[in-house]
């Protein structure tokens, strides 16, 4: 499931709403990424973050189905926020879910890796005098 | 076709989406000469460093091709989510 949304999430509450329609998932990975207070020296006070909020959900339902059929992945959940966040907000969350840690930690990492790469996102960064797009 | 901008590519377009129509208009590359003519800060992006993505109906593609009315084309920098 993909949702590209403003609000935060609760990660027990996303996971468990996943785990509990399943009875023979053994392994849930996840990954939480952070706006954190500093990037290239520079003081972070706040970020400002854009989607193509239709091709992020084409993009990152594909790459979560070729991880479910590569990893054998039972399900797969990527909750990516948009708009403005401020420093310790969550921006992403990325959980796995398999019969075996193995699977639910290499499809983890490399659906974590697509979206760096790949998905159309882009933050904008606001310092105390200025502000930059990365 | 539809043409869409994100990031700071609006600033220099000062519209986040945009119509155009217009005959010359076949492929990726007619369009980059299009968007240059028009707004010729793209040109150092587009044309010179090719730091530009595109997208087309919300696909990736780095070839040159041939577009329709009904396409909708993304321009848009180096991705930074996560």
């Amino acid at each position: 499931m993909i949702k590209i949304q403003k609000e935060d999430f609760n990660l027990e509450n996303e996971v468990n709403l996943i785990k509990s329609k399943y009875t023979h998932i053994g392994a849930v990975s996840t990954f939480i990424g952070y706006v954190r207070d500093v990037n290239t020296n520079k003081k972070v006070i706040s970020i400002n973050l854009e989607v193509y909020e239709e091709m992020a959900i084409k993009s990152l339902s594909s790459i979560c189905e070729q991880s479910k059929k590569k990893w054998n992945l039972i399900d797969s959940l990527v909750i990516h926020r948009f708009g403005s966040l401020s420093v310790n907000d969550k921006i992403v969350l990325v959980a796995t879910f398999a019969m075996h840690r193995e699977n639910s930690i290499n499809a983890c990492s490399y659906i974590v890796d697509y979206l760096k790469k790949d998905a159309p996102f882009w933050k904008k960064e606001f310092y105390e005098k200025d502000s930059a797009w990365l | 076709m539809k043409i869409k901008y994100f990031a700071w590519i609006k600033n220099i377009t000062n519209t986040d989406s945009e119509e155009i129509s217009n005959k010359n208009i076949v492929d990726i590359e007619s369009l980059k000469i299009y968007l240059c003519k028009k707004y010729p800060k793209l040109e150092n992006h587009i044309l010179k460093d090719q730091i530009i993505r595109i997208s087309v109906n919300l696909e990736y593609t780095s070839d040159n091709i041939i577009l329709t009315n009904k396409d909708e084309i993304a321009f848009f920098p180096p991705v930074s989510g996560g």
